[in-house]
């Protein structure tokens, strides 16, 4: 039997611009939203576009992401045949060898596409916050009888020269592919998200690796590889919200425009379109006497007696009397000591942010730096964290980090 | 083969005690009751049972059983999906009787063919109107200990209010008089003042204790289990009492309902009863939920996926509940996906399932007598 599209999910990044956040968690595995995990977007968008069979690439960090996929039930793919696999380098017979590229990932699991003999292969990409429909995707990429797609998104022209580019013809057809160009002659950015035909993909990925000079990878390699040839290349235009959050402030900008869905058009209350997640299985949240939130998304778990504005509370968070948290977002099971001030900053999971201690600062004049402390980190009564300040470490009681 | 971490099965009875709010019993049956903003009263039991390895759960439900068997589904949330055992919805058995049942012993002599073909050697038994955050393993080894035929769980407590002016023929409950751990007496509705031993509804037996005494007391047209095999029996079995000390919900009508649901608003109460088990239920994948602007709230439990954008205090929300612009929510309990509109006022009002509330309406009820709107009503 075979499948009609497989998706294989690149989720072995590292992310070392998260900094603190990733020290012990795959970038795929960052929570995001309030209840989610970024990973839990590109696999909610394959089971609502209905793709069953997902392989998870893990190299970097992989224990956590490994135990939250699981069986993949939460997003409905624990399938008989299919269903989300984990799939980490492994040893073979001629020898092992880590992930060298995007491109020798998906050639090293070369088998495991085979065994489902799909007609064509999505390449996803684990770092994204995105709703996205891959079944219109493909719908296009049938019409255009192509190769090779790219979903794109159009940029600001000033923006452009940080992005992967494609140029393209009246058509659609791509003839030209800038990376990162000081003059860019397009502003349709790769968003990395390919549908290959698979044999075409099978075939470039055992040329690319046949290649010793090359850095197996789809950006630099691969697709260049296909323009040489002269492919069918087209670029499928997306217009949807978008966004690499592979850096604190985009992360925690895209966590602030969850806020506002009206205008950003990240909306997570969409019954057409849910995102699925490991639920906390904790009992609601509560507004205790004397708490205050306004303008914010609180979930499962939470116990707020401070007051909270504009900011995103994960499951279990606990904020005490008289403590003060806004345009923050604060992971999983942090607690608020009271009279803690938190702002515009990222707290991670299971920090303790000390009685009478500040985090961060609201942006004034030049400074906007959004504040980051780690998993675990707990922050010593009456401390100070400056507001560009990343903590990997405790800070003990009234001592100042900037 | 029998489970290493529970030799024991359990039986739930979830049309028990309906007949006590048949405002909410009208289209659901105890069992799936919501309870505590995103739980329904089953979920405590089946959540106790899971922690304590107990891996085969059969309920023998009566009527009006569609809820419960949406709210169960195959039982994956309460990690009971398995290929021995697992999860045992019961329904009526239509064929030479079609007899519905309404004790406890007639509803287990429908299965008594499936309790002689388990292994366990003992049953827990429960109904689903009562709950707490039971170690049923501690329950279990005490019975195993003790070497008793029957084990029955209760708490000391104060008869409650509604049960001193009840009349005859209706829902029967049950206190204990007991020495030196052993259930001397089982009084039906007593009225008498003061503490009292008064049963949980949980009982542990031997299983094959149970298919004896079901198929003699069937034989003979009992009903109960309580006051038909045990009460009388006092002298003949040895039925020992097991004290639980932890936080009680007793669900006696429309009114406790509320009020119990109120008490959890007091996060000691909230802690009590959510610690020990984690306490599972049907997952919904909703968002988080947002305050929006002008949204206040103060003193409130609330589930994920509800959008507030007017005033709510004192109050328990559960999942996908809307407050609109404008619209005062105070004491109230409000179930899923209800609607309030804009400008609504309400006050000490329980709304069920789906309801819609429309722009300006005010409802009032009072602590005494909350006011109780139907499932999918729109006011």
């Amino acid at each position: 039997m075979e499948k009609e599209m497989i998706a294989m999910l690149l989720a072995g990044g590292q992310g070392s611009r998260l900094y603190a956040l990733t020290q012990k968690l795959a970038k795929p595995a960052v929570p995001f939203g309030g209840k989610y995990r970024i990973i839990d977007f590109p696999l909610s968008n394959c089971v609502n576009s209905g793709i069953d069979t997902v392989g998870v690439l893990t190299q970097y960090q992989p224990l956590e992401l490994n135990e939250y996929i699981g069986n993949g039930q939460p997003w409905d793919l624990d399938r008989l045949y299919g269903g989300v696999h984990v799939l980490p380098p492994y040893q073979k017979a001629e020898g092992s060898d880590w992930y060298k590229g995007t491109a020798n990932a998906i050639y090293q699991n070369i088998s495991f596409i085979e065994r489902y003999n799909p007609k064509y292969v999505i390449i996803l990409s684990g770092d994204q916050i995105c709703k996205q429909d891959y079944s219109d995707f493909l719908k296009f990429h049938k019409e255009k009888e192509a190769e090779f797609s790219v979903a794109v998104m159009e940029v600001p022209w000033e923006e452009a020269p940080r992005f992967g580019l494609m140029v393209t013809d009246e058509n659609g057809r791509i003839t030209e592919f800038q990376e990162k160009p000081k003059n860019p002659k397009s502003n349709l950015a790769s968003m990395g998200i390919y549908i290959f035909n698979w044999d075409i993909l099978k075939k470039y990925l055992i040329e690319d690796e046949a290649d010793p000079n090359s850095e197996n990878d789809f950006g630099n390699n691969i697709i260049p590889n296909l323009l040489k040839d002269e492919r069918a290349m087209y670029a499928y235009p997306f217009s949807g919200y978008w966004k690499d959050v592979g850096t604190i402030p985009s992360l925690w900008e895209a966590n602030m425009e969850v806020l506002d869905p009206e205008h950003s058009g990240i909306n997570l209350f969409d019954e057409d379109w849910k995102i699925y997640s490991r639920n906390s299985g904790m009992p609601g949240h509560r507004i205790c006497p004397g708490g205050e939130v306004f303008n914010s998304m609180i979930t499962d778990g939470c116990r707020i007696s401070g007051r909270v504005r504009h900011s995103i509370l994960f499951a279990g968070v606990r904020v005490e009397e008289g403590a003060q948290v806004e345009d923050a977002v604060v992971m999983g099971k942090a607690i608020i000591k009271a009279g803690a001030v938190v702002e515009h900053c990222i707290v991670a999971e299971n920090a303790i942010i000390g009685p009478g201690a500040v985090v961060g600062a609201m942006p004034s004049g030049d400074e906007d730096g959004v504040a980051t402390i780690g998993p675990g980190v707990e922050i010593g009564p009456r401390a100070k964290v400056g507001p560009k300040a990343m903590i990997y470490k405790d800070v003990k009681e009234g001592e100042e980090q900037w | 083969m029998v489970n290493a971490n529970a030799n024991a099965l359990g039986i739930l009875f979830p049309n028990s005690y309906d007949t006590l709010v048949p405002e909410l019993t009208a289209e659901r049956l105890m069992a799936s009751i919501p309870f505590a903003g995103r739980y329904r009263l089953v979920d405590f039991v089946l959540s106790g049972m899971m922690n304590a390895g107990i891996d085969n759960i059969s309920l023998i439900v009566r009527k009006n059983y569609h809820s419960l068997m949406d709210h169960l589904g195959s039982g994956r949330e309460w990690d009971l999906t398995r290929k021995n055992g697992g999860l045992n919805l019961v329904p009526p058995f239509s064929g030479k009787a079609v007899k519905v049942y309404n004790g406890k012993v007639e509803a287990l002599a429908n299965i008594v063919e499936f309790l002689k073909s388990q292994k366990e050697k003992y049953v827990v038994l429960s109904d689903t109107h009562i709950i707490g955050n039971l170690d049923f393993k501690k329950l279990i080894n005490a019975h195993i200990e003790s070497g008793a035929d029957v084990t029955m769980a209760y708490q000391e407590a104060e008869i409650p209010e509604e049960w001193k002016d009840q009349a005859l023929g209706s829902e029967m409950h049950y206190s204990l008089e007991i020495q030196d751990g052993r259930v001397e007496k089982i009084l039906v509705n007593s009225k008498r003042p003061g503490l009292r031993n008064l049963s949980l509804n949980v009982y542990v037996m031997n299983r094959e204790l149970l298919i004896e005494q079901v198929e003699r007391a069937f034989v003979l047209g009992y009903v109960y289990l309580e006051r038909d095999i045990l009460a009388p029996n006092l002298d003949k079995l040895d039925v020992r009492a097991y004290r639980f000390d932890g936080y009680v919900v007793r669900i006696r009508g429309l009114r406790s309902y509320f009020d119990e649901n109120m008490k959890l608003l007091d996060d000691e109460n909230l802690d009590a009863l959510f610690s020990g088990n984690r306490i599972c239920t049907k997952i919904r994948d909703d968002n988080p939920t947002r305050y929006i602007k002008d949204a206040r709230a103060e003193n409130v439990l609330v589930a994920d996926g509800c959008m507030i954008e007017g005033e709510v205090g004192n109050s328990i929300l559960f999942r996908g509940v809307r407050i609109e612009k404008g619209a005062k929510v105070k004491n109230c309990i409000l179930m899923q996906d209800t609607v309030v509109r804009a400008n609504v006022e309400m006050e000490y009002v329980i709304s069920d399932k789906n309801v819609t509330i429309t722009e300006g309406q005010q409802i009032r009820g009072s602590a005494s007598f909350p006011v109780y709107v139907a499932k999918a009503k729109v006011v």
